[in-house]
């Protein structure tokens, strides 16, 4: 469950990124978040993992007060929270594996390193026969594979994707929203944040549209255009 | 087993920076053994001075000569007053027949000198036996201001006082000296660990964003600084112990009378004392900077 309540957001250069933003996702929901460029739609998710903080309003993951967290608590947040990032942010000088193996150590958990849950993991997204390969070696939509791969194997409650589909060919892309869709059948919620038209036409789910900071639409089966 | 992974990540991070940054590394570890050497010696030299202060306040006296005319109650009072003062040891009262008795025995041959006289010239005096030579310049100041009770107060200050001089001046240079140079390598160490913090800030970004706890951010960098003073340390305590089994010997025998310690046990309590400063200075030194320069 994901609610924000009236919020508003200003970025210390003071741009007005939010204005006034109230939407719910309850739990195992699977919803599109659309809207055009700057509208608002990263912004949203990096209040959710508490990557930035509201100015005014508030933010609730599950039973938690996002906007009230203790420093000491936000691990725990984010440990719930796994965000495919739409720069994907891997390391450059880790290969493939090490890249989703390093989130494992990060957050301690260290006997997933050894029983198989990487290689499972590597496999799901297609990048087998990429493991060893080093991000500057792999194409676009690789990378955007490792990006997901690195989000899939921490095994969140609510997987948040940033343009997941960004990089990728039609059917590329689409096997990654069907692996999206899989992991919502089986218990996660699921939100994408996307500028994929076809992909949020064909779909048909919950459609959440952004504009200027404010949500303008919210249709429980809609299409990317209102 | 979840502790041994964590270690080995701790570790295994920490190496990789420490070496991904070598020559920052090995800088730090110089001026930390440098730091380390120079503190051990001052220890060192410190605790001969101390140990010279202490024999020699062992044997320092002070004689006070009472007149002839002093009443002898005042002189008693004045000897029962002086056993209560601290640093104050033995306090005896040599009256003017025993100093013609110490005088006959000690010399022997210049009798004659002494028959000559119609009466006893020596006076009686007061002497004290002082456990803490640091107190001797007042008291004597003290007694001698008693005109009326003593003629003369022998002091056999200098030898002391130049000890306690040279000692408390060694202190105060070796504080000033310690204290700059802790200063220079916490600057090293600090910045060390900043430019490793620098080097990983795409990976401490993706750590904080899974939900790493401050904890596991800050522990490699805190491990690559206590890896840091921990090698300096090791470097100076070999150094320390090298040196000291070459000069002690030379030293006791160029200035025989320096109480120089050449027990194995103070070299290696020197020796442990710092690794031990060597380790916290390290960890110190890269948790505050973690801490500044990271934001976690
Ligand atoms: N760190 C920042 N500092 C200042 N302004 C920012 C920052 N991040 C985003 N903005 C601004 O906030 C507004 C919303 O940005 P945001 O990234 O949320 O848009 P978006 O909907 O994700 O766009 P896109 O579809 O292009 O990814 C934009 O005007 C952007 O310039
Ligand atoms: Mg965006």
């Amino acid at each position: 469950m994901i609610v924000l309540e009236d919020v508003h957001k200003v970025y210390p250069n003071g741009t007005q990124a939010l204005n006034g933003v109230s939407l719910e996702i309850p739990e195992r929901d699977f919803a599109f978040l659309v809207g055009p460029s700057g509208a608002g739609k990263t912004t949203i998710i990096r209040l959710i993992n508490r990557d930035e903080t509201v100015t005014t309003g508030s933010v609730f993951v599950e039973a938690t007060d996002v906007t009230r967290l203790r420093r000491r608590d936000v691990p725990s947040l984010r440990r719930r929270v796994g965000v495919i990032y739409q720069d994907y942010k891997l390391l450059p000088s880790l290969t493939v594996r090490q890249n989703v193996e390093f989130v494992l150590k990060a957050t301690n958990e260290f006997d997933h390193l050894s029983d198989g849950l990487v290689e499972e993991t590597l496999a799901t997204v297609g990048l087998t026969r990429r493991t060893n390969h080093y991000p500057h070696q792999l194409s676009g939509g690789e990378q955007q594979r490792t990006a997901i791969a690195r989000a899939l194997v921490r095994r969140c409650p609510i997987l948040v994707a940033d343009e997941p589909t960004g990089n990728l060919d039609q059917e590329s892309g689409w096997e990654t929203i069907q692996l999206l869709v899989q992991l919502n059948a089986r218990g996660t919620t699921v939100v994408i944040a996307t500028h994929n038209r076809t992909l949020v036409d064909t779909m048909r789910r919950r459609v959440i549209e952004i504009e200027r900071g404010r949500v303008v639409r919210d249709e429980p089966e809609g299409g990317y255009y209102g | 087993m979840a502790r041994l992974h964590v270690a080995r990540y701790l570790l295994g991070s920490a190496f990789t920076g420490l070496w991904r940054n070598r020559t920052m590394t090995g800088g730090a570890i110089v001026t930390t053994a440098i730091m380390l050497i120079t503190l051990a010696g001052f220890l060192a030299i410190n605790d001969t001075l101390n140990q010279m202060v202490t024999a020699l306040g062992r044997k320092s006296n002070l004689i006070a000569y009472v007149r002839d005319e002093a009443r002898p109650t005042q002189v008693t009072a004045i000897i029962d007053d002086l056993r209560t003062r601290p640093g104050v040891g033995e306090v005896q009262f040599v009256s003017k027949e025993d100093a013609l008795a110490i005088f006959e025995s000690r010399f022997v041959d210049q009798r004659d000198i002494l028959d000559v006289l119609q009466s006893n010239p020596l006076p009686a005096s007061v002497e004290l036996r002082l456990n803490n030579p640091a107190v001797v310049p007042e008291l004597a100041q003290e007694l001698q201001a008693m005109t009326a009770v003593f003629d003369d107060v022998v002091v056999p200050l200098d030898v002391v006082e130049e000890v306690i001089g040279i000692s408390n001046l060694a202190r105060v240079a070796g504080s000033v000296i310690i204290i700059a140079l802790t200063g220079v390598t916490l600057f090293v160490i600090v910045n060390t660990i900043r430019i490793a913090v620098f080097a990983r800030r795409q990976e401490i970004e993706i750590m904080k964003l899974v939900g790493a706890t401050d904890w596991f951010v800050r522990g490699p960098f805190v491990a690559e600084g206590a890896i840091i003073g921990g090698i300096g340390a090791g470097i100076a305590a070999i150094a320390l112990v090298v040196l000291y089994a070459q000069a002690a010997p030379v030293v006791t025998r160029i200035v025989s009378f320096l109480p120089v310690s050449t027990d194995t046990d103070f070299v290696r309590n020197l020796a442990v004392f710092t690794l031990l400063v060597g380790l916290i200075v390290g960890s110190l030194g890269s948790y505050f900077s973690v801490r500044r320069y990271l934001s976690v």
